[in-house]
Order: structure tokens, then C-alpha cells, then sequence
């Protein structure tokens, strides 16, 4: 279609400027810097600078209603990251620091077999090292730490996390793999599986609010016909994270299936046809054609998940304020708080720029993974 | 079978007999259960936008009595009617319809301009400019919203328009998707064009442009979705009523204790919120769904 426009387009044009000089394309810096131009002003004021601003904030005790700029150094990432009476053990978090060991030694295995650049290995294995070394630090007898409530919003983001990501990229597979092949009305049960995640959060949160409901909702009714008591999603602090991701399962699982239906798509068709001449069974190409297909696409979902995930917000603060007590409450409600509610815009900043260095590294990840396939 | 002229004699014989015997059966069972278990799936999964419906269509009073099931209980349409006729829904839609249409028009158009000086001038400092703007893919937009405050705060723009879609039209990653496209455009067509003496605005305006179309489809798609869904940002900035959006605006009606007496006026509002992007979605899925792949760097 627009191949064909092509040839009107040009001939339209000719009569126009038949009269005029060829212009000389002599200034190709001026004109990109043209087009350029629009994008890059929005980019640098609402990219660039809020960066650079939340840096700065960072270190200033600065309050919402403009009360207060003071300098204070490094006050607030003291207050974020520390505590009273430190010490450093082996053994804290031993799990947690021990897994990082261990993925940190894959990663820089798995480069020196594939001769990545060695600058960057030693910088992947200096920042493995510093983490867990670091994470050996807590609060010792007696002491806590400056601002506990940062913590437990970690914790509960990570959680929220480690529950949703595996479900939701399964689901996206599963859906995918049910979906794929030459089965007539695929389109209507991808419709299907899809719709949700054109929804807005808040439209998502009124449903499953309701449904979630042990008293008026369609779960507790239908447990209800096979004998089982209707559960309290949410206003059990054991349940309500669970509850949360049920909400989010559903809205999104339906993007991963996307994405892992295009994988599927990617995968060489005379594979399939190379398969079925040597007579493999439907396990075998599976085993042996769809899962090898899958793995870069696997991967790729994975992390776009898993930082999607980190930034939870919306489901958590309209579903439960981050209740009951502070069960469910995440990194990003924690930063609304502290500005919105506390007032304390700077320490607002210095948690803000934890979370975007989180986030920044596992984007650098995936686009890592993503041009090394390009 | 074409299959059994490259397996060994011997199984070529044997199969055709095993295989005549096997697969009517196969063949009639196999679509037919397929076909029923995904649409139980469907049907499940889509449960909860139906019973949403249900109750929008049920008088409030009977709902405070009962849950009703996925059929209404005494049909009304007064919830709908309502929507637009008690409260601030019909302002909240008018902004978010304002804000995500602006957006999304000045999102392609930026995000494709980008594209196209990235992909197709050669001038000096490209590389580098590119590299800037790529490493901005790299951040999170969700950890920028302190400091993105303080300067519309600063600036007195609080509760505006601008406040709410300016943010927004940075997105770098539609300049990745938009630069990758016309990356592919072969340069004869440009070539074609600059023989005929069309500058490069002229260029890119009847021709780069029009070729661009799918994508530019796409990624406009996918904007107008992220920006009507969009909600930390504007839970943030704008703090009057008036201002909201549905999706802010949905969502402070959820905290309110009507939210216990008029759930077949909520579920209404939620539909009815929901309905331009529901419309959309059936009409433009395809180019939905790419925009998503594109955007993810799959392709």
C-alpha cells in the first residue's frame, strides 16, 4: 500500500519544482540537528534534567512546601541505608549473598567461555563482590536501623517480585504455546488472553477488589459451592500479596503471551518441516526445536518482567494503601510517602535514585541482551 | 502423508496402515477438545469483565442485597446513564481524552522526526547524540516522578494540561523503534526525491512519512494505551478533582465510601473508562501487538 504511493507522490512533486535549482544538501549538521530538535528539548528537560535533579535534591534537606533547602551532604542516604550499632557479619542474609555469589561467578564464567571483554568482566565480578560484601552490614544488639520502613518496602517489592515475575512469564508461555500452531480461532483466544492489559490499573483494581471480596465476591461464591470458607485476600497480611498478584497475573500475563507468541513466530518453519521428515515425535520437537527457539525471547521477558515488577504501584496503593499494617506496602509508595505525606522531598530523591540504580542495571542487562541478538 | 517417501521402505509400509486407522479418529476428537478447553480458558478469563458488566447492569439496591452472577439482576441502564450525568466522569474522560491524544500525536511526530535524522543524515556527533538518547531507554520513568514534580511545581503548573502530557512525550524508546524502521527504508527513495529537488522537511513529509505509516501506527497504539492507563504521574501532579484523570479519577472514587452503596454505578464508570481502549484494542490489535514486539527489541 504505501509502496504504491510512492511513484504519485514523486511525480506530484516534479511540476512544483521543476523551475527551481537542485538544492545542495550542504549542511547536514544543521538539519539533523532539525529534526532532532523537538525530541531532544522534552528529552533533556523531562529526562536528563529530573535526573541530574534528583541528585542534587538528594542531598539537600528539602521540603515539599519550600520551607526548607539545606545542604546536608550524604544525610539522607544515611538515613536510607543505615542504622544504629552496624556490625558486619558472615552470615547475614547468608542465602541471599551466597546465590549472588554464585550468579555473579555464572555471569564471569560464561563470559570468559565466550571471550567477552575482560574490562567488563572484572567490573560484573567487582560489583557481584561489593554487593555481597556490603549486605554482610545490619544492625547489631540493640541497634535498628534509621528508617526501617524503607526496608520492609524493599523487602515487599522484592517479594512481590520473586511471586509474579515466574507466574507471569509462565502464563505468557503457557498461553503462547496453547496458541501457537495452525488452530482456526487462535485469534479470538489471543483477543482473549489479551484484553485485560488494555485496561486501566484503576478499572482492573474495582473488579478484582470485588472479587477478591470474602463476602460479596464471585471467588468466595464459587469456592463456596465446593464447601470451601472464602478466603480474606485482602485484608489478611499473609494473603494480601498474593492477592495483589492474582490482580496483576491477569492484567498483564496477556503481554508476555505477545511476546512469546512472536518468539514462536521466529522460530525457522523448515525446522519444524526438518523435524517432521525424520519422523520426531510432537515431544522431541518440542524438546528439541521449540524450547532451544525460545530461550533468547525467554530470557528477553523475563527481565522486561522482572522490571516491570520492581516499579508495582498502582494495583498495591488503590487495592490496599499498602495494607493491611504495611504487608504490602513497595519501594515506589515508600518514595510518594516520604515526598506527599512526609513533606521530605530530598530523602523522597535519595530513595527515588536507589530504585532508579536498581532498575538502571537490569534495563543495562536486558539491553545488553537485546543488541547482542540485533 | 508426503512424509513416508524419505522414511526407510519398511516403515513406509507399515505406516500408512497404522495411520489410516488412527487418524479419523484423531482428526474428528482432537479440534473439538482443543477448542473446548480454550474456550472454557477464554471464558474464565474473561469472567471478571462480564460480571463486571453484570453488575453495571443491576440496580444498586439489589446489589447491596445480593451478589448477583455473571446475569444482572432486574436490568437497568440508569448506572450508565448516570455516568454521565452525576459526578465528574465526563470531565475526567474529556482530560484524558485531551492528554492522550496530544501526547500520542506529538510523540510519533517527535519520536519519527528522531528517527528519521538518526537513520538518514549523516552529520557529525549523530553517534554520539544517539548514544544519549538510547541510554535514556535505561531509564526508569517511574523513579523520575520527586524531581519531575519540583520543576512543575516550581514553575506553577501544577493541576494543567502540559503538566500532565509534556513528561510523557519523552520517550525514547519510540525514537529506538521509529530510527530502526527507517533505518530500512532503502535510500534510493530519497535519492529519488532529492533529484527532483525536494528539500529534506519536503523529504520526509511526502515521503519518508507516508512510508512510515505502519509503524508510525504502532507506535501510536501503543502511546495512546500507556498514556490513558498511565497513573503514578498524574496522581502526583494533578491534586484537583477537576483535573484528574479516568484513571486517577476511577481510582479516588474506589477509596470513597460510595464505593460500599453504588457498586453498579462504579462498575458503569469502570466500563465506560475502559471503553475507548477496549474499542481500540478490538479495532487496532494487530498494531497493538507489534508495537509491543518492537518496543520489547524483539524485532
Amino acid at each position: 500500500m504505501t509502496t504504491t504511493a510512492l511513484p504519485v507522490q514523486s511525480s506530484t512533486s516534479v511540476p512544483a519544482t521543476a523551475g527551481r535549482p537542485r538544492r545542495p544538501r550542504s549542511r547536514p549538521l544543521a538539519a539533523g540537528l532539525g529534526f532532532l530538535a523537538p525530541f531532544l528539548l522534552v528529552y533533556a528537560a523531562f529526562v536528563v534534567w529530573p535526573v541530574l535533579q534528583a541528585l542534587r535534591m538528594s542531598l539537600y534537606d528539602w521540603d515539599l512546601l519550600g520551607f526548607t533547602r539545606q545542604f546536608v551532604g550524604l544525610a539522607n542516604y544515611r538515613r536510607m541505608l543505615w542504622g544504629t550499632e552496624m556490625t558486619w557479619t558472615i552470615g547475614h542474609l547468608a542465602l541471599v549473598r551466597v546465590l549472588l555469589l554464585a550468579a555473579t561467578a555464572a555471569v564471569v564464567a560464561r563470559g570468559l567461555q565466550r571471550g567477552s571483554a575482560r574490562r567488563s568482566l572484572i567490573a560484573v565480578a567487582a560489583a557481584g563482590l561489593a554487593l555481597v560484601l556490603v549486605l554482610g552490614f545490619h544492625p547489631g544488639a540493640g541497634g535498628a536501623w534509621n528508617d526501617p520502613a524503607f526496608w520492609a518496602s524493599v523487602r515487599h517489592t522484592l517479594a512481590f517480585t520473586a511471586i509474579s515475575t515466574p507466574i507471569l512469564v509462565g502464563m505468557g508461555l503457557a498461553m503462547a504455546l496453547a496458541l501457537h500452531g495452525s488452530h482456526r480461532g487462535t485469534g479470538f483466544y489471543q483477543a482473549a488472553f489479551f484484553l485485560p492489559y488494555v485496561l486501566p490499573i484503576s478499572a482492573v483494581t474495582l473488579i478484582w477488589s470485588y472479587l477478591l471480596n470474602p463476602d460479596r465476591g464471585l471467588i468466595a461464591r464459587v469456592v463456596g459451592v465446593v464447601g470451601v470458607d472464602p478466603i480474606a485476600w485482602l485484608s489478611d497480611p499473609d494473603l494480601a500479596m498474593w492477592g495483589i498478584v492474582l490482580t496483576t497475573v491477569w492484567w498483564s500475563a496477556g503481554f508476555n503471551l505477545v511476546l512469546f507468541l512472536a518468539g514462536l513466530q521466529d522460530i525457522d518453519p523448515s525446522l519444524y518441516e526438518a523435524a517432521s521428515l525424520d519422523g520426531a515425535g510432537r515431544w522431541q520437537t518440542f524438546r528439541h526445536i521449540t524450547v532451544p527457539g525460545l530461550t533468547q525471547v525467554s530470557v528477553l521477558v523475563s527481565v522486561t518482567q522482572l522490571i516491570a515488577s520492581f516499579q508495582v504501584f498502582g494495583q498495591v496503593y488503590i487495592m490496599t494503601r499498602g495494607g493491611p499494617g504495611d504487608s504490602t506496602r513497595v519501594l515506589i509508595q515508600h518514595i510518594y510517602e516520604a515526598g506527599f505525606r512526609d513533606l521530605q522531598l530530598g530523602y523522597a530523591a535519595a530513595v527515588s535514585l536507589f530504585l532508579f540504580t536498581v532498575m538502571a542495571v537490569v534495563s543495562a542487562v536486558q539491553f545488553k541482551l537485546v543488541s547482542r541478538e540485533a | 502423508m508426503a512424509t513416508t517417501s524419505a522414511t526407510p521402505p519398511g516403515a513406509a509400509l507399515r505406516a500408512p496402515a497404522r495411520a489410516a486407522e488412527r487418524q479419523p479418529l484423531r482428526r474428528r476428537l482432537r479440534p473439538g477438545l482443543y477448542h473446548a478447553v480454550m474456550l472454557a480458558a477464554a471464558f474464565v478469563w474473561l469472567a471478571p469483565v462480564l460480571w463486571m458488566l453484570s453488575m453495571a447492569l443491576t440496580p444498586n439496591d439489589a446489589l447491596q442485597r445480593e451478589t448477583v452472577g455473571l446475569v444482572p439482576a432486574g436490568l437497568t441502564w440508569s448506572n450508565f446513564v448516570d455516568v454521565f450525568r452525576v459526578g465528574n466522569m465526563p470531565r475526567w474522560f474529556f482530560n484524558s481524552f485531551l492528554v492522550t491524544t496530544v501526547t500520542t500525536v506529538l510523540t510519533v511526530l517527535f519520536c519519527s522526526m528522531a528517527g528519521y535524522a538518526f537513520a538518514k543524515i549523516q552529520f557529525t556527533g549523530r553517534a554520539l547524540l544517539f548514544a544519549v538518547v538510547i541510554a535514556g531507554l535505561m531509564v526508569p520513568k517511574e523513579a523520575l516522578f520527586i524531581p519531575l514534580f519540583l520543576t512543575f511545581s516550581d514553575a506553577g503548573q501544577q493541576n494543567t494540561y502540559q503538566a500532565l502530557f509534556l513528561p510523557r512525550i519523552a520517550f525514547p524508546l519510540g525514537v529506538f523503534i521509529m530510527t530502526q524502521f527507517f533505518a530500512r527504508v532503502p535510500s534510493e527513495y530519497a535519492e529519488a526525491a532529492r533529484i527532483d529537488g525536494a528539500g529534506r522537511w519536503r523529504t520526509f513529509w511526502s515521503i519518508m512519512l507516508p512510508l512510515a505509516r505502519p509503524a508510525m501506527a504502532s507506535l501510536a497504539i501503543f502511546t495512546f494505551v500507556l498514556t490513558w492507563n498511565d497513573y503514578l504521574w498524574p496522581l502526583v501532579i494533578s491534586t484537583e478533582r477537576e483535573m484528574f484523570t479516568v484513571t486517577t479519577g476511577l481510582a479516588s472514587l474506589q477509596s470513597n465510601f460510595a464505593a460500599a452503596t453504588e457498586v453498579g454505578s462504579l462498575m458503569a464508570r469502570g466500563l465506560v473508562g475502559s471503553l475507548p481502549l477496549i474499542v481500540l484494542f478490538l479495532l487496532f490489535q494487530r498494531q497493538l501487538i507489534r508495537g509491543i514486539t518492537l518496543g520489547s527489541g524483539e524485532k
